[in-house]
Formats: structure tokens, C-alpha cells, sequence
């Protein structure tokens, strides 16, 4: 699960452009969006976009997005659970 | 009569302001040639990076316009903004089309870019300049088309207009901004007509 989480931070950094941020910039419980992060929804979609092109998974409900992605913690959860 | 207080010019590898040099292109940068510029204004907007190209030459262009002028004269409504360019989005266009064809995933964050007049967009809510707008593309640079428009919008609700061509493709990337205002705040003596505007194009 660390080594999820390192990686998606990683793959975050990269789909959404984020240049100044290094993955230690992003704690795992802090929130993406709003605060933390500051991603806005566009960033939603490029998530989305990141689920299916490095982990195979094609759809998600939108009103489960936001649980999803409120940090890398569920993120990587829901990647776990979704490859179950 | 209406003045030109400041303007600048981007190229593929330097920038000038008001006609000086500012930023010469360091080949041995890590960075892209837009993000050495970026990186020299010491502006902290991480937004920058996830901006199409037009929309970044638009982004620094306008910022070193505000560096060289006062704009505590305006409240947001009075700045207008008039932008133009040859080859549209065509840039992104082309990006978010290999998007599909190579990665197979389009992206939505070029997908937003997929239009030109989106730099205006990303100028106004950057700077908070919510007054009349234009993007229009040309064949070429029409100083003339400049003049006509922005002494228009003098004429009624606009104080100052923000102009500017901007245009990308592939390699090629070229921005020329200029600040007309009505009263002459700065030192440049340059009367806002499209002689002297097409002579600082070509300059």
C-alpha cells in the first residue's frame, strides 16, 4: 500500500502538472481538492484519465468521486479494492 | 489621443521590454525557454504550469506590461482587453489530437485550451480585469485593426486596453503586448497610432 501511495503521488505530480510540487509536498490524508492540493475540476477529470491509463480502470461513478479522490489515502484504497 | 505606456516581445529565444532586452534564452537550462521566463518573474501561480502555450506567452507578456505600469488608476471594469493571432489554438489542437491517436486518452486539461480566446480568460481571472474582451485571428499582425478597435473602446466605457498578438505553433512562438492609455504615464512618447504600433511590431 506504500508503495501505491508513493506511486500515485508520483503519477499525480505528472498528469496534473504540478512543476513546484515534490511527492513529499503531499501527505497522504491531506485533502486534494479545496485546500491542500488546491485542484479544481478539470484536475477531477485528469484523475479520472490517470485511474484508466495507469490502473486499468475504466469507470467510476461520478457520485463517488468524491470520496475517491479526497486524498491519496482513498485513492489508493479504491485502487485496491477495485483490482479485488 | 491615446498613448502607448509599455510593451514587450517574446520570441523563441529572448525577451524584450519596451524595447531592452531583458532575457536572452540560456541553452543550458533544464527549463523550457517559457519556463526560464516564468521563473524570472519569481511569480508564484502554479496554475502557469498547467497552461497551454499561447495561454503562458499571455500570462508573462501581461505580467511584464504590469511591472512597467500603473494599473492602481483602474478598477476592473475599465482595462480592455484585445488579443489576435494567425494560427488560433492550432498549437493545442494539434496535442490534444495526439492525445487521442497516440496515447488513446484524451485530455481534458488540453481539451480546455482548445480554443484561443481562453488566454483572456486566464488574464482576467488572473488580474481580476473583467472588462470588454476580444480575440480575433488574422492572416498577419494589423496594427490598423489594433488602432480602429481599441480607439472604440476609448471612446466609451474602457480606460486602457491590454493588446496583444500572440500566436504558437510547434516551435514557433512569438507574443507582442502592448498597454494603451489615455493619459501619457510614462516616458516612452509613443502616441497610440498604427504607425508607430506596426513599427514596434517589426521592430
Amino acid at each position: 500500500m506504500e508503495t501505491l501511495k508513493e506511486t500515485l503521488k508520483l503519477q499525480v505530480i505528472q498528469q496534473l502538472n504540478l512543476e513546484d510540487i515534490k511527492p513529499s509536498d503531499i501527505k497522504d490524508d491531506e485533502p486534494l481538492f479545496g485546500e491542500g492540493l488546491g485542484l479544481d475540476s478539470i484536475d477531477a477529470l485528469e484523475l479520472i484519465v490517470l485511474l484508466e491509463k495507469h490502473h486499468g480502470i475504466k469507470t467510476i461513478n461520478p457520485e463517488d468521486g468524491k470520496t475517491i479522490f479526497r486524498s491519496i489515502n482513498t485513492m489508493a484504497e479504491f485502487i485496491v479494492n477495485s483490482k479485488k | 489621443m491615446s498613448f502607448i505606456t509599455s510593451y514587450c516581445r517574446i520570441s523563441k529565444d529572448k525577451c524584450s521590454v519596451n524595447g531592452k532586452n531583458i532575457l536572452l534564452i540560456n541553452s543550458d537550462s533544464e527549463l523550457e525557454w517559457i519556463k526560464q521566463l516564468y521563473k524570472s518573474l519569481q511569480i508564484d501561480y502554479p496554475k502557469f504550469y498547467k497552461m497551454d502555450v499561447l495561454s503562458k506567452l499571455a500570462f508573462i507578456g501581461t505580467e511584464l506590461i504590469k511591472k512597467n505600469s500603473d494599473f492602481n488608476f483602474y478598477t476592473d471594469d475599465d482595462v480592455a482587453l484585445v488579443f489576435a493571432n494567425r494560427h488560433s489554438s492550432g498549437d493545442t489542437d494539434l496535442k490534444f489530437n495526439n492525445s487521442y491517436q497516440q496515447e488513446l486518452m484524451p485530455s481534458p486539461a488540453l481539451f480546455v485550451y482548445t480554443l484561443p480566446n481562453i488566454l483572456i480568460g486566464e488574464i482576467a481571472i488572473r488580474n481580476k480585469w473583467h472588462g470588454e474582451n476580444l480575440f480575433t485571428v488574422a492572416r498577419e499582425f494589423d496594427a490598423t485593426f489594433f488602432q480602429n478597435y481599441c480607439n472604440i473602446l476609448l471612446s466609451k466605457n474602457s480606460q486602457a486596453c491590454v493588446c496583444g498578438w500572440i500566436d504558437a505553433m510547434e516551435d514557433n512562438l512569438e507574443a507582442f503586448l502592448f498597454f494603451v492609455e489615455v493619459s501619457d504615464t510614462s516616458k516612452l512618447n509613443l502616441p497610440f497610432t498604427s504607425k508607430i504600433v506596426a513599427n514596434l511590431y517589426k521592430a
